[in-house]
């Protein structure tokens, strides 16, 4: 059996804001389906590689490729329309619009030809249980489901991998748990690779095949939840004790 | 071409209900009755100061859709929106006066002017950010100010220059009498109202709207953030160009800062920012509102002495706005009154 495509390739990722060093000689890969976590403490560098692969950011140096592709230098919009999908790590919808339009807008741009606009909106709102907010606007929602909008947009239309900014973070246990299972579902129903950005490690534990650890700009360990709750380097630098990484 | 979006994907303003088709039809019928009052003005017993007051009330409205398109819609806040009156303007003047062809295609020579002025002011600025974008556009004003100053033949330099009068004419789109520009002003408005409410419904409308909410997170959602702009931005050109061939015939004459003026360029953000930005009945309600008070309060200055009342009226509408509702008349006074119905 083939082994799945390399969704997305960083390698050797630097960025620079004036003396600065945000990123240095970052490299990782995500294989096709793959959930992967991307944490690190803050200042790790997570935010400015998240917007060098969203294409928010140019980098210094390195080059990303996404199925095979270079796109280095493509627009973010360009990326989106190709099914690279994100969220950031602040909300940020369209709050004159409704939540069904807030999903229009994204589907209306990456939708393949042939497929119906408006089932493609009603079949997300569906799928993120969002049916009975439609017609909200993003102000009237919850966190929760505002979370809910911004993913509901992220892959709306055509979505092949979803990058997810501490899309956890402020959710209560509950909220964070369904929206686990959504994420999971989404990983296996529609196959779309995700990567997780977040802070903490026990959130991602029992949700993602891989981890990759970044500290002080650089990647610093890639493997299994586990074998990166071991790995002493880790432990040093992020975690502080074993007993602590694994709680 | 901007494809509409079906109903299930565009979904209303509020969720649909037999309330929001009532106050949909009443907004119609209120709109039906005021256009054709407005259209009967010339059989009333009234005389052609109030139609002329109207005719500027019209083509102040006018303008004000147009700027509504790119501010209100798109959200980029164009100070410099004078450009493309005064290029309507001074190519319908100069093209009849000099060439003697007539305004009814000097206006689309204007629109096509326009048009390329906006796509150079557009390629320069539209990349730049919230105020930036303001104060570039206010330089394009400024510099076409010099312009048409220094270019005496063709423009009449500062003294500005007057249409050669020919009566009443069909051939210059010339009258003795306001009636007719009445209903070519009353037709542009009905045309831009129906120009709005098309872009708010379609595809491009919700890329604006995407747009102004949030640049970064419409890229992320797809949309080419540049090209939307671009696109607001030389729609709204072209109506305001063809517009300003309207208040060419009318006025007769312009001069640089009666068409690249700050003052003016301030006039004719007016009726959308007082009726209500990004709304298709907005800049109608606003605009009438405004030259209403500013004629009302002219009289009332006439009577004790005072002139240029108006101006303080304006800016008095702004502040009032500014502070108590600032979403304008539409989007605070009337939000619930027209919650639901085609705003």
């Amino acid at each position: 059996m083939n082994a799945p495509a390399v969704a997305l390739e960083v390698r050797n990722i630097a960025r620079n804001f004036g003396g600065v060093v945000a990123l240095r000689d970052v490299t990782f890969s995500v294989r096709e389906g793959e959930v992967i976590g991307l944490i690190g403490p803050n200042g790790a560098g997570k935010s400015t590689l998240f917007e060098i692969v969203s294409g928010n950011i140019r980098p210094s140096g390195g080059r990303v490729a996404y199925f095979g592709r270079d796109c280095t230098t493509m627009a973010s919009h360009l990326r989106r329309r190709a099914g690279m999908c994100r969220t950031f790590q602040k909300v940020r919808l369209f709050e004159s619009m409704t939540v069904r339009q807030n999903i229009s807008v994204a589907a209306s741009q990456c939708l393949p030809k042939g497929r119906d606009l408006g089932e493609e909106v009603n079949n997300i709102l569906a799928q993120m249980r969002l049916e009975h907010q439609a017609e909200r606007r993003p102000s009237e929602l919850t966190l929760a489901d505002r979370k809910r909008v911004e993913i509901g947009r992220a892959i709306a239309g055509h979505c092949r991998l979803l990058m997810l900014d501490e899309s956890l973070s402020g959710l209560t246990h509950d909220e964070a748990e369904h929206l686990i299972d959504e994420i999971m579902q989404l990983n296996r129903a529609r196959g779309i690779t995700v990567i997780v950005v977040e802070r903490v490690l026990s959130v991602l534990a029992a949700m993602v095949q891989r981890l990759v650890v970044l500290h002080n700009a650089t990647v610093i360990a890639d493997g299994t939840p586990s074998e990166v709750a071991h790995d002493p380097v880790v432990i040093e630098a992020y975690l502080g004790t074993k007993q602590k990484a694994l709680r | 071409m901007e494809a509409a979006l079906p109903e299930s994907a565009r979904g209303g303003v509020a969720k649909p209900s037999s309330e929001a088709d009532a106050r949909r039809r009443r907004a119609f019928i209120y709109g039906l009755i005021a256009f054709l009052l407005v259209a009967s003005l010339p059989f009333l017993p009234v005389n052609n100061y109030i139609i002329a007051a109207v005719v500027r009330a019209l083509i102040f409205i006018s303008l004000g859709q147009a700027w509504n398109v790119v501010a209100g819609i798109g959200g980029l806040l164009s100070l410099g929106h004078g450009v493309f009156l005064g290029i309507g303007c001074y190519t319908t003047g100069i093209l009849f006066n000099q060439y003697g062809i007539p305004p009814w295609l000097g206006v689309w020579v204007g629109a096509v002017l326009s048009l390329l002025v906006a796509l150079v002011m557009g390629s320069m600025t539209l990349r730049m950010r919230g105020v930036f974008f303001a104060l570039a556009t206010v330089a394009a004003s400024l510099a076409m100010v010099q312009i048409s100053r220094h270019f005496v033949d063709l423009t009449g330099g500062a003294d500005g220059l007057a249409l050669k009068f020919f009566g009443n004419s069909w051939w210059a789109a010339q009258s003795r009498t306001p009636a007719p520009f009445l209903y070519a002003s009353l037709a542009f408005v009905t045309l831009y109202y129906w120009i709005t409410r098309w872009i708010l419904n379609s595809k491009l409308g919700l890329e604006m709207q995407a747009v102004r909410d949030d640049e970064v997170a419409a890229a992320a959602a797809g949309v080419a953030v540049f090209r939307t702009k671009m696109l607001g931005l030389l729609v709204s050109a072209a109506m305001t160009a063809l517009a300003a061939g309207l208040y060419m015939q009318f006025y007769m004459a312009i001069d640089p800062e009666a068409a690249f003026g700050l003052s003016q360029a301030i006039q004719l953000q007016l009726p959308a920012l007082i009726g209500g930005l990004g709304t298709a009945w907005g800049p109608i309600i606003g605009g009438a509102v405004m030259i209403f008070l500013s004629e009302v309060t002219n009289w009332g200055g006439t009577k004790i002495g005072v002139s240029g009342v108006d101006i303080l009226v304006y800016g008095l509408m702004l502040l009032v706005v500014v502070l108590y509702a600032p979403k304008g008349i539409v989007g605070s006074v009337l939000r619930n009154a027209m919650k639901g119905a085609d705003r």
